[in-house]
């Protein structure tokens, strides 16, 4: 596991990715076998049916709980894991460059004959295998709690709706990392990716409501993951790209940004 | 063969403020070469930017002929590189983390590693975050000596170092330079740069003040010599002597600084009767204090 930078970053988060583990697979496992008690009290679900619109659009936007979909975009696919996997994302992001310079320990790795973009893509393939690593312990939680409980979801929409809250999360995580790279400092990769990502959050909930903002909503990362709802759905390949092509243009900024930089020492 | 360090005009500022100007240096082949100056002066800044950390406002480098920023992998495969602030990661033990970097590097015989972790009596198997401070330089040091670098580049390489390992790595340097190997080395304790550099260039306040032999520096340097006379001897009997730089007669005491050489004031002091001479063989402390008088003066002159 010390072979390169990309197997010692994963190495390094070894530990940390087992409790991310263990505190989905709680989460998740809990939210799915409570669904049963859910779906024997048809009144929640004609409660929600009156809430306001605004409401409704601020705690997800989905009326039907009663449903496999429903249930689960609500209590986990349209807020819980979205968030879960940014905070995951932005935290290593955040850390990768930035964290690593704070602590001075960046002079003696680039001090090896490795090149700073070297540093900056296998970070990347880091946090895009951790991220995978994480969806597929939520893909198998899901999955098997809902066999369990008699669940209707299908495997392949439950990937999609997984893989569509991870592209998002690496979005942010690339976000973090572009911003610890050219600054080398961590609180503000972590500051303002949160930032946006929150501001993200808020635009695609509240763009449908208000007309000036509706127009807005296509800014929004949450409306490339969620918008098209997945979990129902499947994938969008737009959306699919729209996420990817702008994680890519991140990625590019950080590999330029931070080999034009001094390294702090 | 190209010089292992070349500077022209290198600088670096910090925004406003001067970190190195207009830095011209050679450091041959084969050659150990002590980088000295007191902390700030800028040592690390030249160090930092050799290695392509940071980037040059003026000037260029060439490190073994080639240009850090453009040839940069190239040159960090031949050179190795001791930081002065030396940060490691807590959580491995000292071999893994040279395995590491010997992964990243490749071709590091894992018996020279063993063999330099026994020299320098580091026990390899412990985690770094149980390790003293100058168990974790040993790692350092290892991890620049292991792949037998052409040059190697060490900041302050023997802070934290107990004495005994101190000679140890000056065995390990003396070593790399009967092997043709350069080595570049910073430091502001100046005793130990003395008994192995070839030559020295002092550095202050961002500007190089002078470069030369050991021997040569020193022979410019300040001398103090203290003479116990037979006798009292007038106050002033010595005040004006070429190269006496300081004189203070108290009765039969007298206690002299000399730049240079001290034949002036031994035939003057050879008039009196004297019982004893004793002469402080000058460090490069003093070399250093004499370059701070000679700044000031200027200053004040300039003023």
């Amino acid at each position: 596991m010390l072979r390169s930078i990309f197997a010692k970053t994963v190495r390094d988060q070894r530990r940390s990715l087992l409790w991310w583990g263990l505190g989905l697979v709680a989460l998740t496992v809990v939210t799915v076998l409570y669904y049963p008690t859910i779906r024997d009290t048809p009144e929640l679900n004609r409660m929600m049916e009156n809430l306001p619109e605004g409401l409704r659009a601020l705690i997800g936007g989905e009326a039907d709980l009663l449903s496999a979909a429903g249930y689960l975009n609500s209590q986990l696919f349209s807020l819980m894991v979205p968030l879960l996997f940014l905070i995951y994302a932005i935290g290593l992001g955040a850390a990768a460059i930035a964290g690593e310079e704070e602590r001075g320990k960046l002079d003696l790795l680039l001090a090896q004959p490795v090149g700073r973009r070297r540093l900056v893509l296998d970070t990347f393939a880091a946090l895009a295998t951790l991220l995978a690593a994480l969806g597929v312990v939520l893909w198998l939680a899901v999955w098997t709690g809902a066999r369990l409980v008699e669940l209707p979801i299908g495997g392949g929409r439950l990937a999609a709706a997984t893989a569509s809250a991870a592209l998002m999360a690496l979005l942010f995580g690339t976000l973090a990392l572009a911003l610890g790279g050219a600054t080398g400092r961590r609180s503000l990769a972590l500051g303002v990716g949160a930032a946006v990502a929150a501001a993200g959050y808020v635009l695609n909930g509240m763009a449908p409501l208000v007309d000036a903002l509706a127009p807005l909503r296509r800014l929004s990362p949450f409306y490339y993951a969620v918008g098209a709802d997945p979990l129902r759905n499947g994938l969008e390949p737009a959306h699919v790209a729209v996420l990817m092509l702008s994680t890519a243009a991140l990625l590019l900024l950080t590999l330029v940004a931070f080999d034009r930089r001094d390294i702090a020492v | 063969m190209t010089a292992a360090i070349r500077t022209e005009g290198l600088g670096k500022r910090y925004g406003r403020r001067l970190g190195l100007a207009d830095l011209d240096l050679e450091v041959e082949r084969g050659e150990v070469f002590g980088y000295l100056g007191p902390n700030g002066a800028g040592k690390t800044t030249t160090i930092r930017l050799l290695l392509d950390l940071i980037r040059p406002t003026a000037g260029r480098a060439t490190v073994l002929g080639l240009d850090p920023r453009a040839q940069g992998i190239e040159l960090r495969r031949r050179v190795g590189y001791l930081p002065g602030e030396l940060a490691l990661d807590e959580r491995l033990t000292g071999g893994e983390l040279l395995r590491y970097f010997a992964n990243l590097r490749g071709g590091v015989d894992p018996h020279h590693v063993a063999a330099l972790a026994e020299r320098l009596d580091l026990d390899l198997g412990r985690p770094i975050r149980a390790l003293s401070k100058g168990n974790k330089q040993k790692v350092g040091l290892i991890q620049a000596f292991m792949h037998r670098p052409e040059l190697l580049i060490l900041d302050e390489p023997t802070s934290g170092l107990d004495p005994l390992v101190q000679q140890e790595f000056q065995h390990l340097v003396l070593e790399a330079k009967a092997e043709g190997r350069s080595v570049f080395l910073s430091s502001h304790v100046l005793a130990e740069v003395e008994r192995i550099a070839d030559r020295v260039a002092i550095l202050r306040g961002g500007r190089l003040a002078a470069v030369g032999g050991v021997g040569e520096i020193k022979a410019k340097a300040r001398r103090r010599l203290e003479i116990q006379f037979g006798q009292p001897v007038p106050a002033d009997a010595f005040a004006g002597l070429p190269g006496v730089r300081e004189a203070v007669v108290a009765g039969d005491r007298g206690s002299f600084a000399v730049e240079g050489s001290v034949d002036a004031l031994i035939k003057a002091a050879a008039g009196c009767a004297v019982l004893s001479l004793t002469s402080h063989e000058p460090d490069l402390e003093e070399v250093f204090l004499d370059y701070y008088r000679a700044e000031n003066r200027g200053e004040r002159h300039a003023a």
